[in-house]
């Protein structure tokens, strides 16, 4: 019988000491980033690759980091057809500059369009490790009032636009397995 | 200050209650007592030799209700300035070795986690029984039982603050968000095995400590949170499983006394 209770203290006490590491796994889905696909607009079908692309959030001095592993400046160019970029999780809109070429010498080459996404932001319960994640809506496209567009593209060097064409594949952003953004190029 | 002072003048309130009772009970029961004391206190000064002469032992046991109060819950306040609880404890001696418990209680716990910060306040009532493991030798009381239970709670829930969690702070680690959102009407029910020890330390005053292993069956949960705590059942783990723990003072009233024989069949045995 006492070792019965002292194998149950133990048990118990192992278990109080266990109470802390509960930490937030990485694999569960919390908020999730923008997903954006670049396509070729000459044929719209076959996706594009960017060269160099680096992407700077207003008023922000550091561009995202696509590369974790590189050093210098590569870490903020990425080079694929697919990106993936944090919106602000504590406004209705985020504004970033999608830079092509960056860094080429040849400075005709870089271009640079600024867009701004707007959406509304909802915090939803995940867990006890992992607190709230934030999930977006992207404003709908609205001509007639009240006027809403789910995105604003600005030619912020007046070079003209690289991105010819936005597409909105999907308007809810609410994880990161799927493409919510199509880029033509 | 005044919490302490609050907490102090009741917990002299609860120990006045004790004194009052104490004062109560011998009017019935000690004048019977003393006649049947004294033949075991014989009976332990002569053991061996009477013991084969008489070849039973009559043995009284006592019934009645003990009725406590978990002093782990009720000191904790005075260090936790996140808790405030109280348990009372209570079981009514059915047979020799079964008791019938319950526990009713109060709690009011703040959870601090690293993301969300929540309190839950309600009570709780748990009823099931408790059987004596431990053989007692002539008068003793001691008890080593384990029980089972079942436990109700009706609560509610208010989620104070929290953090979003983003794996990509790119715009900064955001602050916390106050909310004070609160979760009322919230219900939950669970079993317990529960093992525990009371000793008797004079007279009718018992103290006790025990473990509760628990299992939830039913908990409704607020929509767009959890049940992080819950009073009586404590916190909430992934799955249904909880633990809980009690440090009791507890005093016995006795009711009535039953006697019983107990045969004396070491002695025998070994002559045949």
């Amino acid at each position: 019988m006492r070792k019965i209770i002292s194998v149950l203290l133990l048990f118990t006490f192992g278990l109080s000491s266990c109470e802390k590491d509960d930490i937030c796994d990485p694999d569960t889905p919390t908020t999730p980033r923008l997903v954006i696909e670049f396509f070729d607009a000459d044929s719209p079908s076959t996706s594009k690759e960017v060269t160099n692309l680096k992407v700077i959030g207003k008023d922000m001095t550091e561009g995202i980091i696509f590369n974790e592993n590189a050093t210098g400046e590569t870490k903020y160019l990425a080079n694929g057809s697919k990106i993936s970029i944090p919106l602000k999780t504590d406004a209705d809109f985020s504004t970033f500059t999608f830079t092509l070429d960056s860094g080429n010498e040849n400075a005709a080459a870089i271009n640079s369009d600024e867009v701004r996404f707007n959406y509304a932001h909802q915090n939803l319960y995940v867990s006890r490790a992992c607190g709230f994640k934030t999930i977006f809506q992207l404003n709908p496209l609205s001509d007639g009032p009240p006027i809403s567009s789910p995105f604003i593209k600005v030619d912020s060097d007046s070079k003209g636009f690289w991105m010819k064409q936005i597409y909105v594949k999907e308007y809810n952003i609410e994880t990161e397995n799927e493409t919510h953004i199509e880029v033509y190029f | 200050m005044k919490h302490t002072l609050k907490y102090i003048s009741s917990f002299c309130l609860l120990f006045s209650m004790f004194l009052s009772h104490a004062q109560e009970t011998p009017t019935t029961t000690v004048t019977k007592e003393i006649v049947p004391e004294k033949q075991k206190i014989e009976n332990v000064a002569k053991p061996a030799l009477q013991e084969v002469k008489k070849a039973d032992s009559i043995k009284t046991d006592r019934y009645g209700l003990r009725v406590g109060v978990d002093l782990y819950k009720l000191t904790r306040g005075f260090y936790d300035k996140d808790y405030k609880g109280v348990e009372f404890v209570g079981d009514w001696r059915l047979t020799k070795k079964y008791y019938l418990a319950a526990e009713l209680g109060f709690e009011d716990k703040t959870t601090d986690d690293d993301r969300l910060n929540s309190s839950a306040t309600g009570t709780y009532i748990k009823g099931g029984f408790d059987y004596n493991l431990y053989q007692n030798w002539l008068d003793m009381e001691n008890l080593i039982t384990i029980g089972l239970r079942g436990g109700f709670s009706t609560f509610s829930q208010e989620l104070n603050s929290y953090k979003i969690y983003n794996p990509n702070p790119y715009w900064g680690e955001m602050p916390p968000i106050t909310e004070h959102q609160k979760y009322s009407g919230l219900t939950a029910g669970w079993i317990e095995v529960a093992m525990g020890v009371k000793a008797k330390v004079f007279n009718n005053v018992f103290v006790g400590f025990g473990v509760q292993l628990k299992m939830l069956v039913a908990n409704s949960k607020p929509d767009g949170f959890d049940n992080l705590y819950i009073p009586g059942f404590n916190r909430t783990y992934d799955g249904s499983f909880g633990i809980g723990f009690n440090y009791t003072v507890s005093y016995f009233i006795p009711i009535y006394k039953k006697k019983t024989v107990i045969p004396a069949p070491a002695k025998t045995a070994p002559k045949k």
